[in-house]
């Protein structure tokens, strides 16, 4: 009975797999022409709400004066999402039946739960809570439960806790690049939900991680100043 | 020289003296260091270094740390090279030496650096190590970490995902240490199969981190071999760990630990630069 009990698991976990053919994701990445601002598809500034518009300001006035005060990310805090995908250096994939994970190079990890749906009530993280489900070639990733202390890119656009991402990952060229577009909705910080798309070129095979450590910078700074 | 430093200088030589026979008893105690400590081994620890008497020289205790999976949680992977999902380490020692209480052979010189590290703690002005300023905590010591580790497996490579620190780690299964790996935390680890244990060789390290929380030194020729297999029905996941460096010890020392096969825990955000976590987690405070 407890055997059998154990093949009816194992039977189930196999079943999503072997059901849908997905595409493996998996391998180490890095974007295709990295923008320190996200625009919209179609070119356009993020439709901001005008106090949040206000708020973006301020940060980039605070920038061209040198001054980063306003983004924790400067104090090695987690760069939250989904500034993290958007930076210049690399990250891995690893595609498992239990989830996805993302592992960047600055060793934050953000994982993606198959077959898990998003809490209504989260505590929020700064890399939030993740679903992921397989539509048709498309792995998408949702999100919420995210701080409002992060920025979603490394400009200084804001938000709010009522974040949610949606993200729709596919293989093109063969598997040698990945397109990412991400739709952003948060109605206490723009006027509608928009979408913007990063893509993705993959690292040669044999491509190993650098050990990253963020708060040798802050040591270093220290010592400076 | 004066009275007190020949009483300091005989109680390192005592020390040392002890820590021979001790080294020695847990040598002769247990032919395969996989053997559990005896319940009379662990009435007898050292409540202080090398019971030495000398309050100024007291060890933390151990924690408790984690228990095993609440009835009802999913049964582990019958595979018994299947490692993946979540652990947690049972028991938490601050010295990881050969045995519960005993330091790392270490040589003289930082047999005293230990002794001062302890001192220097117990009067509430601890060394700042590399934790303390958000860094990876080194090898072993980032093994003996109180918080659940992710397991994430591929035929190539095993992925250790640490919550503490959200540190990360690479086996790389079949792989080749390069020609000069640098020096870095964590080191580069290959890893090979032997039989259903999986080997795991670790060189590159720096010597910014400590081998354990008190103290014990390492150099940046340090190496680590780390050998893991699934025991229990995969309900437990043993490690038997051995610290090699020719600068700080006086011959390579190994212990054992096991790791609780936890699939009712999810490892979740710990950010050190917020220094957010001085609080029970699951039920388990791991720091005061």
């Amino acid at each position: 009975m407890k055997l059998f009990a154990k093949l009816a698991i194992l039977a189930a976990l196999a079943l999503p797999a072997a059901a849908h053919a997905a595409p493996d994701l998996s391998g180490i990445w890095s974007i295709t022409g990295y923008r320190p601002g996200l625009k919209t598809l179609d070119g356009k500034a993020p439709p901001l709400k005008p106090a949040a518009q206000a708020v973006y300001a301020k940060h980039l006035a605070a920038a061209a004066k040198g001054d980063k005060s306003y983004d924790e990310v400067e104090a090695c805090l987690p760069e939250g999402l989904p500034r993290l995908m958007l930076g210049p250096k690399p990250f891995e994939i690893i595609q498992r039946p239990r989830g996805v994970f993302f592992v960047h190079q600055n060793r934050l990890v953000h994982t993606a739960y198959f077959n898990e749906q998003l809490p209504t009530d989260a505590d929020p993280f700064y890399l939030g809570f993740s679903v992921a489900r397989w539509d048709g070639d498309a792995l998408v990733v949702d999100s919420s439960g995210f701080r409002d202390t992060t920025l979603l890119d490394d400009k200084g656009l804001p938000h709010s806790e009522a974040l949610r991402l949606t993200e729709r990952y596919t293989l093109g060229k063969g598997g040698k690049t990945l397109s990412v577009r991400t739709t952003v909705t948060d109605p206490n910080t723009f006027t509608a939900p928009w979408s913007f798309r990063a893509t993705y070129a993959r690292k040669p095979a044999g491509f190993q991680m650098p050990e990253e450590i963020c708060a040798e910078k802050l040591y270093a700074k220290k010592a400076k100043g | 020289m004066n009275v007190k430093t020949n009483i300091r200088l005989g109680a390192a030589l005592a020390s040392v003296a002890l820590l021979a026979v001790a080294a020695a008893a847990f040598a002769q105690g247990s032919q395969s260091p996989a053997q559990a400590p005896t319940a009379d081994q662990l009435k007898n620890r050292p409540r202080t270094l090398n019971n030495s008497g000398d309050p100024t020289l007291a060890l933390t205790g151990p924690l408790r740390g984690a228990t095993e999976a609440p009835a009802g949680s999913a049964p582990p992977n019958p595979d018994p090279k299947n490692f993946e999902g979540v652990w947690w380490l049972k028991g938490y020692e601050y010295l990881l030496g050969p045995g519960p209480g005993v330091q790392a052979p270490l040589k003289p010189k930082y047999q005293r650096l230990l002794e001062q590290r302890i001192r220097d703690k117990n009067a509430g002005k601890p060394e700042a190590d590399a934790s303390t300023q958000c860094f990876p905590h080194g090898l072993p010591r980032l093994t003996e970490s109180p918080y659940p580790i992710e397991i994430v497996q591929t035929p190539k490579r095993m992925t250790i995902l640490h919550e503490v620190a959200h540190n990360v780690r690479r086996f790389y299964i079949g792989g080749k240490h390069p020609k000069n790996p640098g020096h870095t935390f964590l080191g580069h680890s290959v890893a090979h199969w032997e039989g259903d244990t999986l080997v795991v060789d670790t060189v590159g390290l720096n010597d910014r981190t400590f081998i354990d929380d008190e103290g014990d030194a390492h150099s940046d020729q340090e190496r680590i071999v780390e050998r893991y297999r699934k025991i229990d029905g995969g309900k437990n996941l043993e490690m038997v760990i051995t610290v090699i460096d020719p600068v700080t010890l006086e011959h390579p020392y190994s212990y054992y630990r096991i790791y609780h096969w936890r699939p009712d825990i999810r490892r979740t955000e710990y950010v050190c630069e917020e220094n957010n976590r001085n609080a029970p987690v699951n039920g388990v405070t791991v720091a005061q």
